[in-house]
């Protein structure tokens, strides 16, 4: 299978001063740049903000072609949405919106080009440390960070290699031809997650002999 | 101590059948041999076999023991004691890169993030992976792939690995790279294989036909008895069709201590 390219902004190994920065500044970053999504009213701001995340990207030596791997997925729906504000809305609102939806992936994409993934799922066993009194465990919510990260490149590659033999087959405008064996690998890919977990006892609650 | 699988079944329900389909017959095997392979055409019940030993599946009449531990009943101390490795990597490896899925596995024993990274890093360099453990696992061969899994699985020191036809996707370079790597393991290894040649280096070797286990001895032996057995006319019994003892029959050698 293919696709897998498509796993956005993967950890870069480096020394940058974002690297070194603690965890919960960079969670801070993503939660403010999310937030300021809804604030900020003119498109102007948020191209500056834009231009300042991307400079703080290419910062930690990531380079240009992995932040625009980062932003390649999300492009052909920002264009759907982007034309779409601009019928509905204008100019302006349209490019405020598409411009804040780039803010919070550049920002995420910071995130995970700086911190290594199993510090990222501490950092969220940790904040799920407070459920431990509810009866979750932290780690399970880490876990299911970790699947979720697998998961999204699977389904990507998955849809890719579908829409190849679709169009192989001349069947590449028949959505059945897409949509059915997307969800079925999807569901298999699932099971076979599942199970390797459970082979490596990560995330179960059986019994201890 | 060892693998003790007592009159174990497996069965499943299958739509438009009054019966269950049976995919392992009442199996009884003590398994304490260093290397045991398990040989066997598709569909046998080679995987279900070794399923059962790390609890994936459970016997649906009879019991299996780990080290004392029953698959069904203590399913968490028989993981921590039996590694399984898939034949396909990646079906097993869960992160995006071989560092932090032997992480990852390292996660449930070691809390402490900088010495998880450091056991990480010497499992790594044990299977000569370091310079391999950034990269995607998408740009790793299927023979890095599948000793990266094989790292992971190891990284919690498991006393057993299970392993279910290790070989299949790898080209004659990877499966000697996979060979001598098995070779050189503490571990006790039980896997199934389509690759003869693996089975030949083996201690002892169990052939599976239709969910029985039809022979139980010496590799050559083994290998011999399996070859006869897919060379034999379809409408023979795999009994008839073939030299050698038959599980159920007399002339089988003594499971070992």
């Amino acid at each position: 299978m293919r696709g897998h390219g498509f796993l956005s902004a993967q950890y870069v190994p480096g020394a940058s001063p974002l690297h070194r920065s603690p965890l919960w500044l960079k969670f801070l970053l993503v939660l403010v740049c999310g937030m300021a999504s809804f604030l900020v009213a003119d498109w102007a701001v948020a191209a500056v903000v834009l231009a300042l995340l991307c400079a703080v990207f290419l910062g930690t030596g990531a380079g240009g072609r992995r932040l625009f791997r980062a932003v390649r997925p999300v492009l052909p729906v920002l264009a759907m949405v982007g034309l779409f504000q601009w019928w509905q809305l204008g100019g302006p609102t349209a490019a405020r919106i598409v411009l804040n939806i780039l803010v919070c992936v550049v920002a995420a994409s910071i995130l995970t080009v700086s911190t290594p993934v199993q510090a990222l799922l501490d950092g969220v066993a940790s904040l799920a440390r407070p459920f431990r009194r509810l009866g979750a465990d932290p780690e399970r919510f880490a876990l299911t960070i970790a699947v979720m990260l697998r998961s999204i490149p699977f389904i990507a590659g998955a849809y890719a290699d579908v829409r190849d033999s679709a169009r192989a087959r001349g069947l590449d405008r028949n959505p059945r031809a897409l949509v059915l064996p997307v969800f079925i690998t999807t569901v298999a890919f699932a099971r076979q997650t599942g199970e390797a977990l459970a082979a490596r006892g990560l995330g179960e609650t059986g019994p201890e002999d | 101590m060892s693998i003790v699988i007592d009159r174990a079944a497996v069965r499943v329900a299958v739509d438009g059948r009054a019966e269950p389909k049976t995919l392992l017959d009442e199996v009884s095997l003590t398994l304490s041999e260093r290397r045991i392979g398990v040989i066997g055409a598709n569909g046998s019940g080679k995987s279900t076999l070794l399923r059962l030993l790390n609890g994936l599946v459970a016997p649906s009449s009879g019991s299996v023991t780990v080290y004392g531990a029953d698959t069904v009943r203590g399913v968490r101390s028989v993981r921590r004691r039996v590694g399984f490795v898939f034949t396909d990597p990646l079906s097993q490896l869960v992160m995006p890169t071989g560092r932090e899925d032997v992480e990852l596995s390292l996660r449930r024993s070691v809390r402490d993030g900088r010495e998880r990274r450091a056991r990480a890093e010497a499992v790594l360099a044990r299977f000569g992976l370091l310079a391999l453990a950034d990269q995607s696992i998408y740009e790793l061969s299927g023979g890095e792939r599948q000793l990266m899994a094989l790292a992971a699985v190891l990284a919690v020191d498991p006393d057993i690995l299970v392993l279910d036809e290790p070989s299949t996707l790898l080209d004659l370079r990877n499966r000697e790279l996979l060979r001598r790597t098995l070779a050189g393991l503490e571990q006790q290894v039980i896997l199934s294989t389509h690759d003869l040649d693996l089975a030949l280096d083996l201690d002892r070797v169990l052939v599976v036909d239709a969910g029985r286990i039809v022979f139980d001895g010496g590799p050559a032996e083994a290998v011999g008895f399996y070859r006869a057995l897919c060379t034999a006319d379809p409408g023979d019994s795999p009994g008839a069709a073939a030299p050698g003892p038959a599980a159920s029959g007399a002339g089988l050698p003594e499971a070992g201590p």
